[in-house]
C-alpha cells in the first residue's frame, strides 16, 4: 500500500479495505477524463447491443433496391447501403456480433492462457520450457495472418472467426501469468501454503490466480480493441460474419466498392470501429491505473 | 484480395495527400487499356482458356473462318478464301488465301494449318475438347486433317454433324493458326512450342505480342506484315488494374484510354464526365443458380418452379446492376440465332408460396455457394431476401472463384450461383451444357451444367443429339428453340440474367469492337 492511501483512511476489516480501495479507484477513474470517455464508449456499445431492436429505426435486413446508396437524411440517418438497407439500423445491430466476438474470444483465450502461464511458472523445469516454447511459436505468427489461415481452413463464419482469434489471442496471457507466477512462486504466503500441505493445483488456483487476475483484466481490456480490429479485418475480407448479418467489418468491405460515390457506406461502420477500439484502449489504460498496484502514483 | 486492398489503400493515400494523379495524355498512336489481366495462364491458342487470354489471342491470330463481330450468325472467310463441303457432309476442303504472311514474314501454308489443329489435339489442354468433338484423337488426327495441295487443306469429321456447327467450332479460339516454323524453332521436349507460345506469339493477325509481365502489363505491337495492312495503333498496352475505382480514376485523368472493369456505380459516376463516353455491349455470358440433385430435398420440380418466382429480376437488373445485366431466362443468349426471348417469370411471392404449399415443401434450409465478389454478393443477398419471404432459408457460402468452381465440379454443392459462357457460337455449345447428359456417373465428370447438378434428362438428351446432326439450318434452329422452351419450364436451375459489358472510353477513341464474347474484342480498327 502506498503512503497516499494510509493517510486518508485506515480500514478496520478486509471487506472495508476492499471497499475503500474500490472507492479510491472509482474516484481515480472519474477524475481521469480519458478513462471516463473510454468507459462511456464501451457502455454505449453494451447498451446498443442489448436494446438494438428498440433503437433501430428499420429492419437491418430489409432491402429496398430502389432506395440504394441514399445519402444520410432524416429518413435514413446514416444513409443506405448498396442493397437499400438502413445503415444506422445495421450499425446498431452490428454492435451485437462485435460484442459477442469480444466476449467469446476473451472467455476462451484468457483462462486458457492464464492456466498455461501459471502452470509453466509454478512447475518450472521441462514443463515450463515446453509450454513457453509453444507460446513462442504462436506468438511468432502475425496475428491477423494466423487468423486468416485458420479461418480459410475451417470455413468462413462467425464461430470460426471466434475460434481463430481465440487461438491467436491466448499467448500474451500465458506470458503475463508466467511472469507473475515466477515472482510469486517463492513468496512467503505461497511457501506457507505449501508448508500447510496444500496441493500444487490448490496453490495455483487459490494463491496465485487471484493475484494474476488484475493484470489479466487490464490486458484483456486493452486486447479487446485488437480483437475488434481483427474481427473487422476478417469480416472485411469476407471471412468473418456472413451475409446478410450486419457486421461492421463486412459493412466496410462492401462499402469499399462505393467509396468514391457513397462514402457513408464505409465511413459509418469505420467510425464505429474506431470509436469502440478507442473506448476499450482508454478504459484499459484507466483500469491499469486503478487495478495495478505497481502503477499507483 | 490483399493486393486489391493495397491498391485501394495506395490510391486513397495519394488522393488524400493531394498528390495529383498524372494528367498526361497517352501518346497518339498508342492505346492504353486499364483491365484486370491476372486471369491469364497461357497465351498459346491451344491452351488459352481465360477471358483475357482469349481476347489477346483473338488479336494476334487468324483462323480459317472467322465471326463477323457485328453479325455473329455470319461466318466469314479468315485465312481460308473459300470452302467446299463434301456430299456426305463429313469433309470440308478449305482453299487458303494467297500471299498472307505471319508476323515473322513466313507465308501461311497448308502445313501450318495441319500443324496448328493437330497440336491442339496432341497437347490436349483445356480448350482441346472444342475440336475433339469432331471425333479427333491423337491417333487419327493425321487422317482427319490433311494437306491436299499447296493451297488446300481438308478437314474431316467422324460423324455427319451440321456443317454450321463444324464451322462455328473452327472459328473458336483453338482454331487459331500458328506459324509452324517459328513454333518448332522454339519447341522444347516435344511440347510443339507450347512453353514458348505461352509467353510469345507467332500469328498472322493485326498484332504481335511484345511482352507479357504477369500481374503488371501486356503489350501488343502492330504486325507490319498483316495482310490487310498494319493497324492504326502502333501499340496496345494493357495495364493490370484490379480495382474498379482505380480504373475509374485512370480513365478520368486520361491515363487510360479505355477502362474495362467498371462496376455500375463507377459507370454512373463517369457517364456524364466530359471527355468520356460509356458504351454497352451485349454479352453471351448467362447468370443462373442451380440445385444439385444429389440432395433429395432439392429433387422436387415444384421447388424448381417456385424458385423461378422468388427473384426480383427487374430490381436486380435495373436498380442493383443498372444495365450491366439484363433479364434473360432461356439457355441461349439473346442476339444469337435461335435464341428464345421468353421471360415468363417475375417476382411473385404469393404464387411461389402457393406452389410450395401444394407440394408440401416446408422449412427448407439450403446452402448456396457463390463467388465472394461483385456482382455475385449483391445478387445473392437480394435472392436470399426474396426467398426468405416464401419461407426458404438460404445460407450463403462465399468463396474464391477457384474454391467455388472446384466444389461445383466435384458436385458437393447444394445450390450454386454462377454464370456460363458458351465455348463457341453455336447453340449446341449451350444445349450440350443445359439439356444433354447421358452418363451421370461420378466416375465420368462432364463440364456441363447438367452433369454438375446431377440431372440426366433422357428425352432432352436425345433431342439435343438430333439437333446436332440436323443439316437443315432453319429446322435445326427450331429444334434448339423447342429445347430452350422445355428447359425454361422445368429444369433444376433458374436462368436469370444475360451480361452486358459496359466500357468507359475517352471520347477520341473510335473503332473499338467489343463483340458478345472476349474472343471478339478487337483492336484492329481503333483510331484516336
Amino acid at each position: 500500500m502506498s503512503g497516499a492511501q494510509s493517510t486518508m483512511q485506515t480500514p478496520n476489516s478486509r471487506r472495508e479495505a476492499r471497499l475503500i480501495q474500490f472507492k479510491i479507484g472509482l474516484r481515480r477513474v472519474v477524475r481521469n477524463p480519458s478513462t471516463l470517455v473510454g468507459g462511456l464508449l464501451v457502455l454505449t456499445l453494451l447498451v446498443m447491443a442489448l436494446i438494438a431492436p428498440l433503437i433501430a429505426t428499420h429492419d437491418p435486413m430489409a432491402q429496398i433496391l430502389t432506395d440504394r446508396l441514399q445519402p444520410p437524411s432524416s429518413a435514413h440517418w446514416l444513409g443506405t447501403d448498396q442493397l437499400g438497407r438502413d445503415i444506422y439500423s445495421r450499425l446498431v445491430y452490428g454492435a451485437q456480433p462485435t460484442l459477442l466476438i469480444v466476449i467469446l474470444v476473451i472467455a476462451f483465450s484468457a483462462p486458457f492462457g492464464l492456466i498455461i502461464g501459471m502452470v509453466a511458472g509454478y512447475m518450472g523445469g521441462w514443463v515450463e520450457t515446453l509450454l513457453m516454447r509453444l507460446t513462442d511459436i504462436f506468438m511468432a505468427f502475425p496475428r491477423l495472418i494466423l487468423a486468416l489461415a485458420l479461418v480459410s481452413v475451417l470455413k468462413p463464419g462467425l464461430t470460426n472467426a471466434v475460434i481463430a482469434i481465440a487461438i491467436t489471442a491466448w499467448p500474451s496471457y500465458a506470458r503475463l501469468a508466467r511472469a507473475e507466477t515466477l515472482a510469486l512462486r517463492h513468496a512467503d504466503f505461497v511457501e506457507a501454503a505449501r508448508g500447510l500441505g496444500q496441493s500444487g493445483r490448490k496453490i495455483v488456483m487459490g494463491q496465485i490466480l487471484p493475484l494474476c487476475l488484475s493484470s489479466a483484466a487490464i490486458r484483456a481490456t486493452l486486447d479487446m480493441a485488437g480483437i475488434i480490429l481483427t474481427a473487422a479485418g476478417l469480416g472485411f475480407l469476407g471471412l468473418g460474419a456472413q451475409p446478410p448479418m450486419a457486421e461492421w467489418g463486412a459493412m466496410i468491405g462492401t462499402g469499399r466498392d462505393h467509396v468514391f460515390d457513397a462514402w457513408w457506406v464505409a465511413a459509418a461502420p469505420g467510425v464505429a470501429i474506431l470509436l469502440v477500439s478507442l473506448g476499450f484502449n482508454l478504459l484499459g489504460d484507466g483500469l491499469r491505473d486503478v487495478l495495478d498496484p505497481k502503477h499507483h502514483d | 484480395m490483399n493486393r486489391v486492398s493495397l491498391t485501394l489503400a495506395a490510391t486513397l493515400i495519394s488522393v488524400a495527400a493531394g498528390i495529383p494523379l498524372a494528367n498526361a495524355k497517352t501518346p497518339p498512336n498508342l492505346l492504353v487499356v486499364a483491365k484486370n489481366i491476372d486471369d491469364i495462364v497461357s497465351l498459346d491458342p491451344a491452351q488459352a482458356y481465360e477471358f483475357t487470354s482469349g481476347e489477346v489471342v483473338a488479336n494476334i491470330y487468324n483462323k480459317l473462318v472467322e465471326y463477323n463481330p457485328a453479325q455473329i450468325e455470319k461466318i466469314e472467310p479468315g485465312l481460308a478464301e473459300s470452302w467446299k463441303i463434301s456430299d456426305d457432309g463429313k469433309t470440308i476442303t478449305f482453299k487458303l488465301k494467297s500471299g498472307v504472311k505471319f508476323a515473322s514474314g513466313n507465308p501461311v501454308r497448308p502445313e501450318d494449318v495441319v500443324f496448328s489443329l493437330r497440336r491442339v489435339i496432341v497437347l490436349k489442354k483445356a480448350p482441346a475438347f472444342i475440336l475433339a468433338q469432331f471425333g479427333w484423337t491423337a491417333d487419327n488426327i493425321d487422317q482427319m486433317v490433311k494437306k491436299v495441295s499447296d493451297s488446300e487443306v481438308s478437314v474431316s469429321i467422324a460423324e455427319n454433324f451440321a456443317p454450321s456447327f463444324v464451322l462455328n467450332a473452327l472459328a473458336a479460339r483453338p482454331g487459331s493458326i500458328v506459324d509452324e516454323k517459328e513454333a518448332m524453332k522454339n519447341a522444347k521436349d516435344n511440347d510443339l512450342g507450347n512453353a514458348w507460345l505461352s509467353r510469345n506469339s507467332a500469328g498472322s493477325g493485326p498484332f504481335a505480342l511484345r511482352v507479357w509481365r504477369p500481374g503488371e502489363s501486356l503489350v501488343l505491337d502492330a504486325n507490319k506484315n498483316h495482310a490487310g495492312g498494319p493497324p492504326k495503333m502502333n501499340q496496345i498496352v494493357f495495364n493490370h488494374v484490379a480495382e474498379a475505382s482505380t480504373q475509374r480514376l485512370m480513365v478520368e485523368s486520361g491515363d487510360a484510354d479505355i477502362a474495362r472493369n467498371l462496376g455500375p456505380d463507377q459507370i454512373a459516376a463517369v457517364k456524364d464526365k466530359a471527355g468520356i463516353k460509356v458504351e454497352t455491349y451485349p454479352q453471351a455470358a448467362l447468370h443462373f443458380f442451380s440445385f444439385n440433385l444429389k440432395h433429395d430435398k432439392l429433387k422436387n420440380p415444384a421447388l424448381w418452379e417456385a424458385m423461378r418466382y422468388l427473384i426480383d429480376y427487374d430490381g436486380i437488373a435495373n436498380t442493383l446492376l443498372r444495365g450491366q445485366m439484363k433479364v434473360h431466362q432461356t439457355f441461349w443468349p439473346s442476339g444469337f440465332p435461335g435464341a428464345v426471348e421468353d421471360k415468363p417469370y417475375k417476382l411473385d411471392v404469393a404464387k411461389a408460396k402457393d406452389i410450395l404449399a401444394k407440394a408440401n415443401i416446408q422449412n427448407l434450409s439450403v446452402d448456396m455457394d457463390m463467388i465472394s465478389s461483385a456482382p455475385f454478393t449483391d445478387i445473392a443477398q437480394s435472392m436470399q431476401a426474396t426467398m426468405a419471404q416464401a419461407g426458404i432459408k438460404v445460407n450463403l457460402l462465399p468463396g474464391t472463384s477457384a474454391q467455388v468452381i472446384t466444389k461445383y465440379r466435384a458436385r458437393q454443392h447444394e445450390m450454386m450461383l454462377l454464370y456460363w459462357g458458351p465455348d463457341f457460337m453455336d447453340p449446341h455449345s449451350n444445349a450440350k451444357a443445359f439439356a444433354y447428359n447421358v452418363d451421370n456417373s461420378d466416375g465420368s465428370p462432364q463440364s456441363t451444367t447438367t452433369w454438375r447438378n446431377s440431372w440426366a434428362p433422357a428425352e432432352l438428351s436425345a433431342r439435343t443429339r438430333a439437333a446436332l446432326v440436323e443439316r437443315d439450318t432453319a429446322k435445326r434452329l427450331d429444334m434448339y428453340r423447342e429445347l430452350q422452351r422445355d428447359v425454361l419450364k422445368s429444369s433444376p436451375w433458374v436462368m436469370t440474367f444475360q451480361a452486358q459489358a459496359q466500357v468507359a472510353l475517352r471520347n477520341d477513341v473510335k473503332g473499338f469492337i467489343h463483340g458478345p464474347t472476349n474472343d471478339l474484342v478487337l483492336y484492329r480498327n481503333v483510331t484516336k
